[in-house]
């Protein structure tokens, strides 16, 4: 038996998700479909953050080293040995999951701010090693991904629409993983170390093993986004696969949208990546420096005055709405 | 050889003073209020700016406009702290972390909008004057801001041993329950905390402006060194972080002179992640947090 509540829970996922199917179907313009397709990347960077940043409240700045690893490693399988970037994807993702462990290793030593510094760090020393050993991949310079036309094997394809079903795929994925954590003892027991790690190992959950685990789901995933990011823009240097940017967003969407939810990343990204169209579109992209500035705003307002972020006040107002009902007998 | 080597040390001891009184500021938050300030940075980058338009406006040098960039940051620092950092104090990592890091983003791209990516210089008579000592190289103005940034660490110091109010900053970081019950008001300890850690780097804005750039991203270099010297010097710890950046700032001197000139920061990375690995309360041991 569904109640009422789950009921239009599901009429509503329902409708979103045939929303979002028809969606490239409908709208042509290819200007559309790009920032589609940012919200669908970016809300799948927050949804991987969101594990181990929104969960278990480690709080990193780091993910862009994930995300330039799995960008670096397809990219080099695919252009020196040929291999199909759906490989290298999966590669990847792996190469990110065994680097999580020496950097969790590393900057789990600390709490709070300066686990946040820790990662920044670790993040950035990987750029400046991709930056500076140009026998590894190209150096600073980068390099641009051979187009192949229409080739699906190669995660190349003619229209946008198709980029746009593959990363609205990575975002089911993670979607989907994250609801399962939720409902296991997993989610118990990140949100039990994200309230208060030295209780919850007081009462037996195994605070450093849960932590490095997460850590390597949540690089994984990240991972997936940085080879999809490489073969939609088909470039690659430093710069752009470490960038700080990445890091910045994946937790701001999170936090915005509401930390440590399901839908929270996604419902930031919208807002955030909407905003910045919009100021795009009106400001022209000379002016640099406006988005950040208003990301900055938003994430102040939100910090001051709805620190459980957008999610918070849905939940609320609904929450409102019910207790307005009177109770049935 | 070893020439080489003691002009690497002394350069780096001249840049590590500046690093000390970001890292000073960053450590004494940190200890009285118990937040880390991730725009630390942005205040000097504020700094070097208030010292620019002193200096092409009006004439004034640079390192005199300290009397201007110590006082206008300071109040800086006490509205942050009145208006802002007062409302997420708490047990919580979250507001505190990204409060802060938003100011950073908020600064840093306002001052973009503002004043451009543009690198603006000041040159001062002194900017290309240098001592000369057997066949070492003394540059004036990093020695000027050396001996100024000593100085005001050291009246930092005294000013938190020997005044009531300093006194008080220090009971309030030992405990900060136990301070207000003995009468210590802690929204007045920590709004003068803030002020002066940010008069700490707008000074280090203006000691730097004779011979550095200024440009938005500016702040970025030195709050990355001061956070790992003060991890390294152990936090909260004033003495600490000061001998760590002056530590910092030989080590990434050594790094410049013997491995390449873009290789400072990869000494920085390199001295946090051994720094982490072995020391990670600190040289001075003490609790993590």
């Amino acid at each position: 038996m569904m109640t009422a509540a789950g009921k239009w829970k599901a009429v509503t996922l329902a409708l979103v998700v045939v929303v979002v199917l028809l969606l490239p179907q409908v709208v042509k313009s290819s200007f559309a479909i790009d920032i589609f397709i940012r919200i669908l990347l970016f809300s799948f960077i927050g949804v991987a953050w969101n594990l181990m940043g929104g969960y278990a409240k480690q709080l990193s700045l780091g993910h862009a080293a994930y995300f330039g690893l799995g960008a670096y490693t397809s990219t080099i399988m695919q252009i020196d040995f040929g291999i199909s970037p759906w490989i290298g994807m999966i590669a990847g993702g792996i190469v990110a999951m065994l680097a999580s462990l020496p950097i969790g290793w590393l900057c789990f030593r600390l709490r709070g701010p300066y686990f946040t510094i820790a990662t920044i760090a670790t993040a950035q020393a990987l750029m400046l090693i991709f930056l500076k050993f140009r026998d590894l991949a190209w150096g600073a310079e980068g390099t641009t991904i051979p187009n192949l036309g229409s080739s699906p094997l190669m995660m190349q394809f003619e229209t946008k629409a198709s980029y746009y079903y593959v990363v609205l795929g990575l975002l089911a994925l993670g979607l989907f993983i994250t609801h399962r954590i939720e409902q296991s003892w997993m989610g118990y027991y990140l949100v039990a170390i994200g309230e208060d790690e030295d209780a919850a190992e007081a009462i037996g959950v195994n605070a450093p093993r849960i932590k490095r685990d997460i850590y390597m789901l949540s690089a994984f995933l990240t991972a997936l986004a940085g080879t999809f990011y490489v073969q939609y823009i088909y470039f690659i240097d430093p710069a752009t696969a470490f960038s700080f940017n990445i890091s910045i967003e994946a937790a701001l969407v999170s936090i915005v949208g509401g930390i440590g939810t399901l839908w929270g990343p996604v419902i930031g990204t919208v807002l955030l990546e909407t905003t910045s169209a919009l100021l795009q579109s009106w400001l022209g992209s000379t002016t640099g420096g406006i988005q950040l500035t208003v990301y900055a705003l938003i994430l102040m307002a939100v910090i001051l005055w709805r620190p459980t972020g957008l999610m918070g006040l849905v939940t609320d107002a609904y929450q409102r709405h019910r207790h307005r009902k009177p109770a049935r007998a | 050889m070893l020439e080489t080597i003691v002009q690497a040390v002394i350069n780096g001891l001249l840049i590590g003073g500046i690093y000390a009184l970001v890292s000073i500021g960053v450590t004494l938050i940190f200890g009285v209020v118990k937040i880390v300030n991730f725009a630390q940075g942005e205040f000097v980058m504020i700094g070097m700016y208030i010292s620019f338009y002193l200096a092409t406006q009006f004439g004034i040098d640079p390192i005199l406009s300290l009397f201007v960039s110590m006082p206008v940051l300071f109040v800086i620092g006490v509205l942050v702290q009145h208006f802002l950092i007062r409302r997420v104090l708490g047990p919580n990592d979250m507001p505190q972390i990204f409060l802060t890091f938003a100011l950073s983003l908020l600064l840093l791209n306002l001052s973009l909008m503002l004043f451009t990516a543009n690198y603006r210089t000041v040159h001062t008579s002194y900017s290309d004057e240098a001592l000369h000592l057997g066949g070492l190289y003394i540059p004036v103005a990093k020695l000027i801001a050396f001996v100024v940034a000593m100085a005001l660490s050291g009246a930092l110091w005294v000013f938190l041993h020997t005044t009531d109010l300093g006194k008080a900053m220090r009971a309030a970081a030992q405990n900060r329950d136990v301070a207000t019950l003995m009468g210590i008001n802690p929204n007045r300890v920590f709004a003068v905390a803030f002020g002066a850690a940010l008069a700490l780097a707008g000074a280090a804005g203006s000691l730097l402006m004779p011979f550095y750039s200024a440009y938005p991203f500016v702040g970025q270099v030195f709050v990355l060194m001061a956070f790992v010297a003060v991890v390294l010097g152990t936090l909260g710890n004033v003495i600490g972080a000061l001998v760590a950046s002056l530590m910092m700032g030989v080590a990434e001197s050594l790094g410049i002179q013997f491995v390449g000139a873009d290789s400072g920061l990869i000494v920085v990375f390199a001295m946090l992640l051994l720094t982490l690995a072995f020391k990670p309360n600190g040289l001075g041991g003490g609790r993590v947090r």
